[in-house]
């Protein structure tokens, strides 16, 4: 037995350092604990419809049907500012163009620019923190200063300023979004590898020589997906915002597509005349925002360890 | 426990709500009570922004010209309901029939706010200032309006001759313009190192009293004027830069007069009981194509192009009514605009077939985002109007909208199909708007339009005497402009002013300016 042991002691290193809490599992208790989350279920519900839409909109799109009540991008000046009525439910905008066609369309947008701006700086921002967190000293000083500097300028002016450089459209409108929030990520990340970086099993994964990046993907960030699945669902809520605040200032689509900040901003002119083209796309902007906090929200509490052991 | 903090809470909240409510009540009271009738001989005019100055030599903006023309007479003035010009310091004129001597004769009895006397001198005084090698770099409007002038002669008291180097008609409705022509005392000028910016002395209906900066300019009336003396003992004009502000001010009592608005506060305006001044204007809106390369180059595709796009329906429902629909490049009260002559008129089929045999798919448009004193829907608005238009006839447009100054680069470097712009008139010819297409500077012709005979008529215009045979000229460029449809004309934009009710006879003036000393208050 004995002799048995010292031989297969390698393998069971190995196994020892590989039995890590399984990010499956992980999910599926996440999961568990959501389900008794009310509000969370909502958001989820909402972010599913929501989805759903864009889906539905796009693959329309892409087939050359029409799916919408009327074309969003089709203008009619006879038909300008008629107030909503059973042809229109939400209306029209100057151009005469069918709000709720628009708002639909712009859940496409919304949906699209939030995922993809948060993909940008979780993918970015969590490298950056690994490689901060996990190598120390003067990597570790240099990446979390520019880091710094980042969060210390205003992340709608940061984006703003990345824009100018880049120039107008959704697709700079996306990597400005998800450049501002890297540090964000970095941070979390950085923090939270601080911490497990001393423990046994990463310890043992070092002894017996797994390189770097293999401790990092394979045996640190399982570890703290909990960590960043919540900031990334707050991140896409930050992140619809902030594309609604582009839009506003006239700095996010190709006209004529319909976003709804850019829709916001045009008819801050009518708020008098015509209320209703200000009213439906801020609704639009609060519901998808309200429910990717609920979620986010009830995402960190199904995780919080203290929350769990009430 | 938690049952008690919530009442608590409740109860704090109600309290809260109480003492903004009592607190609002009795500041209520107390703007009804500032609100009270002023005394009636005070008018106050509330602008959207600060005059840069009052010399009228030195300053370029229309807020400038709209306290200067109640400060200052110029020797000529414009008709109120036209830009013909009248007499006003000189009593009439003549024009040597080879058109380059102007002798004008003066107003006699005429005396400068400062108590020295207005005469031939200070005529010469004044242009003199602005003709090399006095003139200054800083005098925006003295090439415009003293650039054909030679020399001026005093011949006596109250008789001056201007020689010019070429004939030149315009010179005429440039004397009668707020900036450069207004007579300055030249007293006043000699005691301030020639700038009267802070220290106005005119010969006008008001005299300047004081500036407070960032506040208000205070005039009183001139008890000595010449001509009909003004009305109301006291103007003030008011600056409140911010548009809405400046709708609550006159809703709450605090103006009298207020200019800067746009259509979207008209029903507020009128829902407080105020009345809605509507003024033509002396602009055009248009669209402009790059006729300098493909595939504008074509006059057949321009015109194609134009077709496709309704314009009275496109200016109706972006402008609500506030823009006349242009059918020329000239505005109607203008000397020359005829009314036989339209420019390219909508006709979706005839378009859609042209456009279709030349294989036009796809356009690159440039335009502007914020909204021109022209175009009060702003431009990015009116290029998406003209985008759904063209996508009726297979044509996709591609928009790009830039801030002002960045726009006015983009135009600069001419890499567009069409572009959006527009022209406010200086002086209130012809020559003034048909020039543009004949503009050296690609800035200001932006169609970058060349045509030579258009060029010749455009000179043959300057030099020939107002009448019938000008404007027969015009009339002609009209044409010409129409035939080759350069640009698509959009709009004419009208000025929105608002008054108060108990305010009588308040106009403003096609040229931006607005008269005061008609002007009553009951």
């Amino acid at each position: 037995m004995v002799k048995d042991v010292s031989s297969n002691s390698d393998e069971n290193l190995i196994q020892a350092a590989e039995y890590v809490e399984k990010p499956e599992s992980q999910l599926k208790e996440m999961w568990e604990t959501l389900k008794q989350n009310k509000a969370a279920v909502v958001g989820l519900f909402i972010i599913a419809l929501l989805a759903l839409i864009a889906l539905a909109v796009w693959g329309s799109e892409l087939l050359g049907k029409q799916i919408l009540p009327y074309d969003p991008n089709y203008s009619d000046m006879t038909k300008s500012f008629i107030w909503p009525n059973a042809e229109h439910w939400f209306g029209t905008d100057q151009l005469g163009r069918d709000m709720l066609s628009r708002i639909l369309d712009g859940t496409k947008i919304s949906l699209f620019v939030g995922v993809a701006a948060v993909a940008i700086s979780l993918s970015i921002g969590v490298m950056l923190g690994a490689i901060a967190g996990y190598r120390g000293g003067k990597t570790d000083a240099f990446i979390m200063r520019v880091m710094d500097v980042m969060l210390s300028i205003p992340s709608i002016l940061l984006a703003i300023a990345f824009m100018a450089a880049l120039g107008k459209g959704l697709d700079k409108a996306v990597i400005a979004i998800g450049l501002v929030s890297i540090p964000e990520y970095a941070r979390i990340v950085r923090g939270s590898i601080l911490s497990v970086k001393e423990n046994d099993y990463v310890q043992a994964a070092k002894v017996i020589g797994n390189k770097d990046s293999r401790i990092i993907f394979k045996h640190i960030l399982p570890n703290i997906i909990s960590l960043i699945v919540v900031r990334a669902t707050l991140g896409i809520s930050t992140a619809v915002l902030d594309t609604a605040a582009l839009g506003f200032l006239g700095l996010g689509v190709q006209p004529p597509y319909a976003e709804w900040g850019d829709m916001l901003g045009r008819a801050r002119g009518f708020i008098f005349t015509a209320p209703y083209t200000l009213i439906f796309p801020g609704i639009a902007i609060t519901i998808i925002v309200l429910a990717f906090n609920l979620l986010g929200d009830g995402l960190r509490d199904a995780l919080d360890p203290k929350s769990r052991i009430k | 426990m938690k049952k008690i903090r919530r009442i608590v809470a409740l109860a704090l909240a109600v309290a809260l709500v109480g003492v903004t409510l009592t607190a609002c009540s009795p500041k209520k009271e107390e703007s009804s009570t500032s609100a009270a009738p002023k005394a009636s001989d005070t008018l106050i005019y509330a602008q959207g922004a600060e005059p840069r100055g009052l010399d009228p030599a030195l300053v370029d903006d229309g807020e400038s010209a709209k306290v200067m023309i109640n400060i200052y007479d110029g020797l000529l003035k414009y008709n109120k309901d036209s830009t013909k010009v009248e007499p006003s310091l000189a009593k009439s004129w003549e024009v040597s029939a080879d058109g380059l001597t102007y002798t004008f004769h003066l107003q006699e009895g005429v005396k400068f706010h400062d108590g020295t006397d207005f005469d031939a001198e200070a005529v010469k005084f004044n242009i003199d200032r602005q003709l090399p090698p006095q003139v200054t770099a800083d005098m925006a409007y003295a090439s415009f309006v003293y650039g054909s002038v030679k020399d001026v002669q005093v011949v006596d008291k109250k008789t001056v001759k201007v020689n010019l180097t070429a004939p030149s008609t315009p010179f005429l409705s440039n004397l009668a313009m707020v900036m450069s022509a207004p007579i300055v005392s030249p007293k006043a000028l000699k005691d301030n190192k020639n700038n009267v910016n802070q220290v106005p002395v005119g010969t006008g209906p008001y005299k300047f009293v004081k500036w407070a900066k960032d506040e208000n300019i205070v005039l009183v009336r001139n008890d000595e004027y010449w001509g009909t003396k003004a009305i109301a003992k006291n103007v003030i004009f008011k600056f409140i830069k911010d548009n809405s502000a400046r709708v609550v001010a006159l809703n709450n009592g605090e103006a009298d007069m207020i200019d800067g608005i746009d259509a979207t506060v008209v029903k507020q305006i009128t829902d407080a009981g105020n009345k809605i001044f509507q003024a033509p204007g002396m602009n055009i809106n248009y669209m402009a194509y790059n006729t300098s390369r493909k595939p504008f180059n074509d006059a057949k595709l321009r015109t194609a192009i134009s077709q496709a796009i309704n314009v009275p329906e496109l200016v109706k429902s972006l402008y609500q009514g506030y823009s006349e629909t242009a059918t020329s490049i000239l505005p109607t009260f203008m000397e020359g605009y005829d009314k036989s002559v339209t420019q390219v008129s909508y006709n979706a089929e005839a378009a859609a077939a042209a456009i279709k045999a030349s294989g036009l798919t796809s356009v690159h448009m440039i335009t502007y985002t914020n909204p021109r004193p022209y175009n009060s829907a702003n431009g990015q608005a009116l290029a998406e109007a003209i985008q759904g238009y063209l996508s009726k006839v297979g044509v996709t447009v591609k928009i790009d909208a830039f801030d002002w100054t960045t726009y006015k680069q983009k135009l600069k470097a001419g890499d567009y199909d069409i572009a959006f712009y527009g022209w406010i008139g200086d002086n209130g010819d012809p020559d003034n708007f048909m020039y543009l297409l004949a503009h050296e500077d690609p800035s200001m012709n932006i169609a970058l339009y060349k045509n030579a005979e258009f060029n010749k008529l455009i000179a043959k215009g300057v030099e020939t005497p107002a009448g019938p045979a000008r404007n027969a000229i015009y009339t002609q460029l009209e044409k010409i402009a129409a035939a080759d449809a350069a640009w698509l004309p959009i709009s004419h934009a009208q000025t929105l002013c608002a008054y108060k009710p108990n305010i009588h006879n308040f106009y403003f003036h096609m040229t931006g300016i607005t008269p005061l000393a008609g002007v009553s208050k009951q």
